[in-house]
Order: structure tokens, then sequence, then C-alpha cells
């Protein structure tokens, strides 16, 4: 059985204590999960809120664990958001294919975007949003999805990041390895 | 393009009618993405919840911030199923479903951490749009395999037949026609 340790996540007024997961022997991250948790979302969404920059004219996030957090900013800016997704969808035409680049894992992931969501990415400004950044490898492959379609990438958001991978990165606070 | 007119709590939309099958074509709701209908959905289906739900379940992708949605409405908590095992879940309760529009045998995915919210609770699946079902009855199976009880299916739209077993805010016919 898994040994349930916990590790504890601040954000404004809401903790979580956190199951720890061992992607690697001996590498233990904190287990954020967005998917199901409201209070939790809305509380990050709170302090990413204000460092969106202005003129931002649409979010462009990744499926699916940052769709909530991507819905709560949007929502508050009120604007909409675009998902790429990670599976071709029956009904996608001419779909944009970008591949992430994973410096860890063996799988290579490919994000896809409908063609019919380019002319509303095409001269926008971009916001990305995740909720959790690693590697940056879906990060850098939202960017380069953003720019093929014709979009202006103005601001990297996160709920958390991991690391030195926060080039440009605006973040409520960083997973420590432990 | 061809386009079908939807309206939802004062929210209108032309959902694009794209060709998913040999000569079958459907009106493509997306809620993701669109938070303007997301909210005006969720304040309606709230509003329609049955008082004895507790919990909420919704099939990964397209469901899910209308579930976050709802959720942050009604206090109830919602989980979502999801479509792989992923490696740091605990104990995870798979069923396999055969989707309809993919024509490929699609998994739904329960952590186990989650299965003690769902045991003996009442519970609301959440979906988008229920066509032939076949999410619907392998979610349903699924949520009964861990104890749960489903009090309730609520989706936006029903389509192609009808069903009573679903609260659905609208019905949105299939078109044998080309969408062109």
């Amino acid at each position: 059985m898994n040994n349930m340790e916990t590790y504890p996540i601040q954000v404004g007024s809401v903790t979580r204590r956190v199951p720890l997961h061992e992607p690697f022997p001996g590498v233990r991250i904190p287990l954020v999960d967005f998917l199901g948790d409201v209070e939790f979302v809305k509380a990050v969404a709170k302090e990413l809120s204000p460092k969106v920059p202005a003129g931002v004219d649409v979010f462009v996030t990744a499926e699916t664990s940052s769709i909530p957090l991507t819905h709560e900013l949007a929502s508050a800016h009120e604007l909409n958001y675009i998902v790429a997704r990670k599976r071709r969808r029956p009904y996608m035409e001419n779909p944009i294919i970008q591949e992430v680049e994973s410096l860890t894992l063996g799988a290579v992931e490919v994000l896809w975007l409908d063609h019919r969501y380019v002319e509303r990415i095409l001269n926008k400004n971009v916001a990305l949003v995740m909720d959790v950044v690693a590697s940056g490898g879906t990060m850098r492959a939202l960017e380069r999805m953003v720019q093929r379609a014709g979009g202006k990438v103005v601001a990297r958001l996160a709920g958390f990041h991991q690391g030195n991978s926060s080039e440009g990165l605006i973040s409520v606070g960083e997973l420590p390895q432990l | 393009m061809k386009s079908y007119p939807i309206e939802i709590g004062g929210v209108k939309r032309e959902l694009p009618v794209v060709q998913v099958g040999d000569g079958v074509s459907v009106a493509l709701l997306n809620l993701l993405g669109d938070t303007e209908l997301t909210e005006a959905v969720a304040e309606v289906m709230a509003q329609r919840m049955p008082e004895e739900v507790e919990v909420l379940v919704t099939p990964e992708v397209k469901a899910v911030p209308l579930a976050h949605a709802i959720s942050r409405i009604t206090g109830l908590p919602y989980i979502v199923a999801r479509k792989t095992a992923k490696p740091y879940m605990i104990s995870p309760v798979t069923r396999e479903v055969l989707s309809i529009t993919t024509g490929k045998p699609q998994l739904l995915v329960l952590d186990g951490a989650d299965i003690a919210r769902i045991k003996g609770k009442k519970v609301a699946i959440v979906d988008d749009v229920v066509s032939t079902g076949s999410t619907l009855k392998g979610l349903r199976e699924l949520i009964e395999s861990v104890g749960g009880d489903v009090a309730a299916v609520m989706a936006v739209f029903t389509e192609g037949t009808p069903r009573d077993d679903v609260i659905a805010l609208g019905h949105l016919p299939l078109f044998s026609q080309k969408g062109e």
C-alpha cells in the first residue's frame, strides 16, 4: 500500500494536504489535482487573475486537468478560451498538429487544434494557461501551436511550477522535489 | 456552413453541423472554451438538480467545465471519470465502453481515492450530449459497481432518439444529409 504522506499547499486562505507522487525512484513531488476541487481552483484563479496582462484576447490551454482553472480565469475576464486536444476528434478539419517534446518520457504526445479555432487565434493576444508546469514541454508546444495559428503569446500562466521550468512563467507557487 | 440554432438561459448559439460518420451529421456542441454558454447552462442545470443528489460525476473531457460550474453554484462536489488510468491513481476501477463517435473502445476510470466519495451516495451524472447512451451506460455501471446510486442523469442535450431517463435542457436532431 502507498504510504499516504502528504504535503501542505496554501493558496490564499485555502490549504490542501496533497499526496506525494513518486514518478521516478527517489523523486517525490506533491500531486496537485485541479479536477473536482472548485474551492482550490477559485483560490488559484484569484491569485493569477490580477497577473493577466491587459490586452489579452483569448486563453489557450491543453486538456484535461487545466480546464477548470482556465474556465475560471476566462470567466473572470469575460473572455473565452480554446482547448488543444490530445487526440484527434472526428469532426476536426485541417487541424494544426503539434508534437510535445518531452525530455523525460519516451511516449510522444501530440496536441490537436481544430482549424475552426485558428481564426480565433489569428492576430490575437494569447495567454497560455496550465495547472502545473513541470518540464515545460507542453507549454512550449502550446506556444508553438499558437504561433503557427498566427497568434501572439503575451503571457504564460500556471498554477504551479516545478524546478527551473519558470522562464517567463507567471505562477502562484512552486512545487518542490522532496 | 450549415448550422443549428440553440438557446439556453438567454444565450444563443449557432452550432456547426459537422459530419461524423457515413452520411450522418451532428450539431456540434462544444462547451470547452465557451464560458458564457457554460455558465448559462450551469445555472439552469443547478436549478433542475434533484434535491437528493450528493455528488456529481462527469466523463472526461467536454463536460468538465460544466461540472465545475455546477459544483461552484450548488456546492456539490464533482468527480471526473478519466479516459486513462494515471500513474498516480490508487487502485483505479475501470470500465470499457464503445464510443460511437470514434468507433473505438474507450476506457472510463475512477481513481480509488474518489470511490469513497461515491459509495453509498446519490449521484448525478453530468454530461454535455447523450446520444446513443453508450458512455452513459458504461458510466452508470461503473458508478454502481463501486456502490454509488445514480439518482439522476443530467445533460445539456439528448440527441437522435428522445429519452425520458435523462434530464435534458433540449434535444438535438441527427442530420442525414452531409453538413455543407
